[in-house]
């Protein structure tokens, strides 16, 4: 998980709440911790504002009429979604944001359990589902 | 009503390049949407100490404005081809 980038901090083995599970989390950037509203609620207030514009561009994208006013709304939806994502990453990288790697050994139960389901595609065994295991590969790419 | 002025043209495969009412109510609603980011991010940036979350709220200020004149586009493409009575030509 991201061992090549020695930049991007700690993989930390931390405890955390009684818990054995680890966090992958930078160490904290310094911001003003009293009551003032401070750079780390700025950057998480504008996440919350770009996440509530993919929610509404993305109904938006769904109504349009036009061809040229869908392919532009479907756009700017897209570069919002980028942008949440950058701030999300600006966040992760300030150490304002962990995560919490799942145990391999559940992983692998659950590869387990959803490969058996194959059986089930009404094409199984047939050969003819040539997008299963392609890497972008989807019909329409856009 | 445009449905008896074109109900005897060509058989169209998509809508016409011309905006409906629910178009304009959501392109109005997306450009307030996108008016207030932009001013949220240049008010987080001017008061930020940390100069790369500046720098990530000033582009994301740019982003927003950049969207909010492709969506005004929108509004004023659809206002020439009203007043020049030009549309809507559908054919292909």
């Amino acid at each position: 998980m991201n061992s090549n980038r020695s930049s991007y901090g700690s993989y930390q083995q931390q405890r955390y709440g009684g818990s054995t599970s680890p966090t992958m989390k930078n160490p904290s950037a310094h911001f003003e911790k009293g009551t003032e509203f401070n750079d780390r609620d700025r950057l998480n207030d504008m996440l919350a504002t770009e996440k509530w514009l993919t929610d509404g561009f993305n109904v938006f994208v769904r109504e349009t009429s036009h061809q040229e006013l869908y392919n532009d709304v479907l756009h700017v939806l897209t570069e919002t979604h980028h942008a949440c994502r950058d701030v999300f990453n600006l966040m992760f990288e300030k150490g304002w944001y962990s995560l919490h790697p799942e145990q391999p050994s559940h992983i692998a139960d659950h590869y387990q359990k959803f490969s058996g389901y194959e059986s089930q595609f009404p094409s199984h065994g047939t050969g003819s589902y040539q997008y299963l295991s392609g890497v972008g590969q989807h019909p329409r790419d856009y | 009503m445009y449905q008896n002025q074109y109900s005897q043209q060509q058989r169209m495969s998509q809508p016409p390049a011309v905006l409906s009412t629910k178009d304009n109510a959501y392109l109005t609603d997306a450009l307030s949407w996108e008016l207030l980011a932009v001013k949220k991010a240049h008010s987080f940036a001017s008061q930020c100490s940390d100069q790369q979350v500046k720098h990530q709220l000033e582009q994301l200020c740019q982003l927003h404005q950049q969207h909010y004149h492709t969506l005004l586009n929108h509004l004023s493409n659809n206002q020439q081809d009203y007043e020049n009575q030009t549309y809507p030509h559908f054919h292909n």
